[in-house]
């Protein structure tokens, strides 16, 4: 009996930190995402000189959530009209961003995009989508970094901590 | 005119709106400039439409919203309509476009801080060649070069002609046929995304933006046209073109700048075309009543057939 409990102490302590050490694991995940996002966003004007609306409607199609919710809340504002494409960016990010596991980095990096976005010719709009990309990229390796150390750490935390308790119980 | 208000800021709609709708279809041209009052020209004639007693100022923050609605917030979406320096809207429309020009290699490479537009009305007057089928059809369609000074109604004929023949003309039992266009300044039949936006009939096709000379030669190796349609032309190479064309069996309808049949014999490429008398009829129009007025239809030889009248 005690060991079935000791068992089942140390399975649930456990799981609890395989799941705090996802939420590290998160914020990498959804760089990756708005990383591909913005390279495609980068290809369809480039390449197709499609317009906005249009570029982020196929966009949010691709990636997954919570991505995908700006591009498409983005998307609903251009199509609504807007002053600028600045200020459909800005409010799209306000609505957004408390459901992402970013960081002020990023918020940074985006809205410097955001500031010249549909307002320049291709090549510009390229070289600023690449510089965001680098941006991002460096932002990826430290939450690799960050993951790397902090998920390992987690999990084991979770196990060792469950037989501690079980250790101090019996 | 539904369309051209989808693409003007607030304040130049509203003062749009306060016009009747007599007053409105009259508008031809609607002048917007950076720091300078509206300017809408009525039937001919300049307005400055004033808002509480005063002219109405347009600021940068107009300017950026027509830039805007124009390009979908994508400027970069406009690059080959800033190039050529204006952008056809729905319903053919057009909106010319001044402003700093940018270079590379001395061609123009795009507009950039664009300060003024220029919202030009698109009217399509059907049923204006109407008058013209006796003298331009009889048993099949004649080869024709319509000739007139800038601003005659060139195109507008143009344009009308062409409905004629892709729609046909069941009171004469005149069959409709399969028409080409090669519309390299977008103005015949106003295309956006490669769709007309001008009442041209079922049986046409368009190549949007294409240089002439090249486009009658794509419009007979691949879409077998029974009448091409050409705006303005001029060069050597159309000329061959032209003959390409004539020798292959299909009917042709061009326009050419000039106020006479003499102006013709003075433009080498031009003049070789006339004189082989491969286009029977030649219409001329002039200014002298406004728009549209039908001087003279002549034969190849250059015998009048048909005296001044308007239309």
């Amino acid at each position: 009996m005690k060991l079935l409990g000791a068992i089942l102490i140390v399975l649930a302590s456990t799981w609890a930190g395989v799941e705090w050490s996802r939420t590290v694991s998160e914020r990498s995940r959804q760089l990756r995402m708005l990383k591909s996002a913005l390279q495609s966003l980068e290809a369809e004007i480039v390449y197709g000189m499609t317009p906005l609306s249009v570029a982020c409607g196929h966009i949010c199609r691709q990636v997954g959530h919570p991505v995908s919710w700006f591009f498409d809340s983005f998307r609903k504002k251009l199509e609504e009209g807007h002053s600028t494409a600045y200020d459909a960016w800005m409010k799209s990010m306000d609505e957004v961003w408390k459901y992402t596991a970013f960081k002020s980095e990023e918020k940074e990096i985006m809205k410097q995009l955001g500031a010249t976005i549909g307002q320049q010719d291709r090549e510009h709009e390229q070289k600023q989508l690449q510089l965001a990309l680098i941006h991002l990229e460096r932002e990826e390796q430290e939450a690799r970094n960050n993951q790397m150390k902090y998920e390992k750490m987690f999990k084991s935390l979770g196990f060792l901590g469950g037989v501690l308790l079980v250790i101090l119980l019996i | 005119m539904e369309e051209v208000l989808r693409v003007l800021p607030e304040g130049v709609k509203n003062i749009i709106k306060r016009y009747s709708n007599v007053e409105r279809g009259g508008i031809e041209e609607i002048r917007i400039r950076i720091n300078r009052p509206l300017e809408i020209i009525i039937n001919g004639s300049p307005q400055f439409p004033q808002v509480d007693g005063r002219e109405y100022f347009i600021s940068r923050e107009d300017a950026s919203q027509i830039t805007n609605k124009l390009s979908q917030y994508s400027l970069y979406a406009l690059e080959e309509e800033l190039k050529k320096g204006f952008v056809t809207i729905q319903g053919g429309h057009r909106v010319g476009l001044a402003g700093k020009v940018i270079t590379l290699n001395g061609n123009v490479k795009a507009i950039r801080d664009i300060a003024s537009f220029n919202v030009r009305i698109a009217k399509q007057k059907i049923g204006i060649a109407t008058p013209l089928l006796s003298y331009l059809y009889s048993g099949g369609w004649m080869n024709t070069v319509i000739l007139g000074p800038p601003n005659s109604g060139k195109t507008t004929l143009l344009r009308d002609l062409t409905r004629l023949m892709a729609e046909g003309y069941p009171k004469r039992s005149i069959a409709s046929s399969k028409v080409g266009i090669v519309d390299e300044r977008s103005e015949i039949a106003g295309c956006v995304h490669g769709i007309p936006q001008h009442q041209l009939g079922k049986r046409v096709d368009i190549l949007d933006a294409c240089p002439k000379a090249e486009g009658m030669m794509m419009m007979i190796r691949s879409m077998s046209p029974e009448i091409l349609i050409v705006d303005e032309i001029g060069g050597a190479k159309e000329s061959e073109a032209i003959i390409e064309a004539v020798n292959a069996g299909i009917h042709l309808v061009v326009t050419v700048h000039g106020s006479s049949i003499e102006d013709l014999y003075r433009r080498p490429s031009i003049q070789e075309l006339i004189r082989s008398g491969m286009f029977k009829r030649i219409v001329e129009l002039s200014r002298s009543s406004g728009p549209g007025t039908i001087k003279a239809v002549k034969d190849h030889k250059g015998n009048e057939i048909r005296r001044t009248k308007v239309i």
